[in-house]
């Protein structure tokens, strides 16, 4: 009969109780759908850097030397201006500052033809968990490059040039092979190409210096020491320019930088006004029920069970405003997810020269990864148990001091 | 053996900084099976006199024993256990809880002070229905019934866990003189049925009438008492 008393006392201050509910409701909506969105702007961040399995990207732009170009004329096989060599010393660097679990490194190349221009990836295959090696899950037909001589081709471009399976082509005078077509998807355009060919022949195409490369893919120990990292290769190396999910971030514009702040202050904010308003319908409520308090008090219970009364009544309306507010929180933050969101490329990581007017190439859009949290409900249930918990305790504590004697006296 | 037993029984309260003596060392005994009341002008001390001896208000000072236990020195947990297996209330405003039908009003006591077995429950509630004549009324709530049956229910709600002692503190002064009168018979009929002491504070003279001791207070002390022999000054 406990509950049965608990139930009958919400409703029969129905009006209180559903006031109280939807207070709860919006506070804990309001908390779930911020974080969920913030959540997944932080994820859409994240996804260029994510796919390829990769925590920094480290490049070297021009400095009015271009290794094996032969001086400025805009034809044939091409350094971008963003991707200059790195030096053997610069790569040792990177290899041995502390907290780099592993490095990959590409070479990304132009070629201008008389027709327009193509972009060609040479890639490491000797790593297959880290760099652009990590598209081929994305391989809508064939196989990576396995001999010299072989080239996947992004889907698309092979599309648009009338290209198939098996077909040849020409990249700087050398003949090639289709073995594969694949689709750069989830915001991994970072390591988009045109081509994609065996490290070694791209170096071939090349040609110069030994075995140059001009991407350097890094994965860390600890994603968390990003930032120390980041400032001890541009420390070491003044020359190179480092790329991390910070940089998408930045370029995603003012809501998604200031998500994670705004989405603290909402919570708190959220959190708050629940718990205000629980705590002042209850304290009304008290006053209220008073004679009630004084009856129950005076057949004999006792302080703990008109807390436990009080604790149930704030709980059972903390439970249903929460579990309404994790339904609405979710329906806002998936109905969000809807919307599509376009992940612009830093200017340095895009793979195009900067006359390409590509859009589909240079920028995605995605859909904002809203993804269903525990994390997120575990943090939702234990506002809401505080919630119910210091409402119950404060009315408890004031409950409990009500002395029947002095009840019955002023009534 | 008396059930209730007072010996130079003192209150004293603090209004601001300034105590009131509300009781002054008043002394009595009443035995078990009694129907007694307390009178007195307001303010004599009548309601601070049963809240002691319903354990609701420590006395300042002085004795007071209830069903063979000293209650006077008692912690509230102490107390509270005490009231629920002892002594039953009844007020002047009823006290009903109005989210609860007349039946669960009846139960609750044996159910959240007690823990009595479901089927042991229904069957004393329903005894005390009978008993007070709300058979039909179980399943209504409070507010759909009279005040002389509220009233009823208050007296069932006070008799159900077995209560050696009833107070009850002006129960007929919201009620008309017939419903009154109804009340105070049936109170009288359940100390009969039961063997269960009333003690009222009142100025109703119907219950005065009917009381078969009478305390009368002046000023925080006894002035007379009276039984059906007669007054003692």
């Amino acid at each position: 009969m406990r509950l049965s008393y608990i139930v009958h006392e919400l409703q029969h201050r129905s009006s209180r109780t559903l006031i109280n509910i939807l207070g709860i409701a919006v506070g804990i909506g309001l908390f779930v759908s911020i974080n969920a969105v913030a959540t997944g702007y932080q994820r859409a961040a994240s996804l260029p850097f994510a796919n390829l399995g990769a925590d920094l990207i480290v490049q070297q732009a021009e400095k009015n030397q271009q290794l094996g170009q032969g001086g400025l004329s805009m034809r044939g096989i091409k350094l971008p201006f963003s991707n200059q060599v790195l030096s053997a010393e610069q790569w040792s660097t990177l290899r041995t500052i502390d907290g780099v679990a592993a490095t990959s490194g590409a070479l990304l190349l132009w070629e201008f033809l008389p027709g327009g221009f193509r972009t060609v990836m040479g890639v490491d295959l000797a790593q297959p968990d880290l760099g652009p090696v990590r598209l081929g899950q994305w391989l809508s037909q064939g196989h990576l490059p396995a001999q010299p001589g072989e080239a996947v081709m992004e889907k698309h471009y092979a599309k648009f040039r009338g290209v198939r399976l098996g077909d040849g082509l020409e990249i700087g005078g050398n003949p090639f092979k289709i073995v594969g077509l694949l689709e750069v998807r989830e915001g991994a355009q970072v390591a988009a190409a045109n081509i994609y060919l065996q490290l070694a022949d791209a170096q071939a195409l090349l040609g110069g210096a030994p075995a140059p490369l001009n991407v350097a893919y890094l994965r860390l120990r600890d994603p968390a020491e990003q930032q120390r990292i980041e400032q001890e290769i541009v420390k070491a190396s003044p020359g190179l320019s480092v790329s991390s999910s910070d940089t998408f971030m930045e370029l995603m514009g003012g809501v998604s930088m200031i998500s994670g702040q705004f989405a603290l202050v909402a919570s708190v904010v959220s959190l708050l006004g629940a718990i205000l308003l629980i705590l002042k319908s209850m304290a009304a409520s008290l006053v209220e029920r008073a004679p009630e308090i004084g009856v129950l008090k005076a057949v004999g219970w006792t302080r703990r069970d008109i807390q436990a009364q009080l604790l149930g009544e704030a709980m059972v309306q903390c439970g249903l405003g929460g579990l309404l507010g994790l339904g609405l929180g979710y329906a806002g933050a998936f109905l969000v997810g809807t919307l599509s969101l376009s992940i612009a490329t830093p200017w340095a990581l895009n793979p195009l020269p900067a006359a390409a007017k590509i859009d589909e190439l240079t920028g995605q859009v995605i859909q904002l990864p809203i993804r269903f949290s525990w994390e997120l409900l575990t943090i939702s249930l234990g506002i809401v148990a505080t919630t119910g918990g210091i409402a119950a305790l404060a009315m408890g504590r004031a409950a409990a001091k009500m002395r029947p004697a002095d009840i019955f006296r002023k009534l | 053996m008396a059930l209730v037993e007072a010996k130079e029984l003192k209150k004293t309260y603090l209004a601001g900084d300034i105590p009131v003596e509300a009781i002054r060392g008043v002394s009595f005994s009443i035995p078990p099976a009694s129907f007694v009341s307390f009178i007195g002008p307001s303010g004599s001390g009548k309601s601070t006199l049963l809240n002691m001896i319903g354990c609701l208000d420590p006395p300042t000072a002085g004795v007071l024993t209830v069903a063979g236990q000293d209650v006077s020195r008692m912690n509230a947990r102490e107390s509270a256990k005490f009231r629920g297996t002892h002594i039953g209330f009844i007020f002047q405003d009823f006290n009903l809880i109005p989210v609860l039908t007349v039946f669960e009003n009846i139960e609750y006591p044996l159910l959240m002070v007690q823990n009595w077995p479901v089927q042991e429950r229904k069957e004393r509630v329903n005894t005390l229905l009978a008993a007070v004549g709300m058979q039909e009324q179980g399943y209504k709530y409070p507010h759909q019934i009279s005040g002389g049956q509220k009233q009823r229910v208050a007296v069932a709600r006070a008799l159900v866990t077995r209560a050696e002692l009833v107070l009850a503190d002006e129960p007929t002064a919201n009620l008309d003189r017939e419903t009154a009168l109804h009340i105070i018979t049936l109170m009288k009929a359940m100390r009969d049925e039961f063997g269960t002491t009333f003690i009222f504070s009142t100025h109703d003279p119907k219950i005065v009438r009917n009381a078969e001791t009478v305390f009368t207070l002046e000023d925080g002390q006894l002035a007379a008492s009276k039984t059906e022999g007669g007054f003692h000054g």
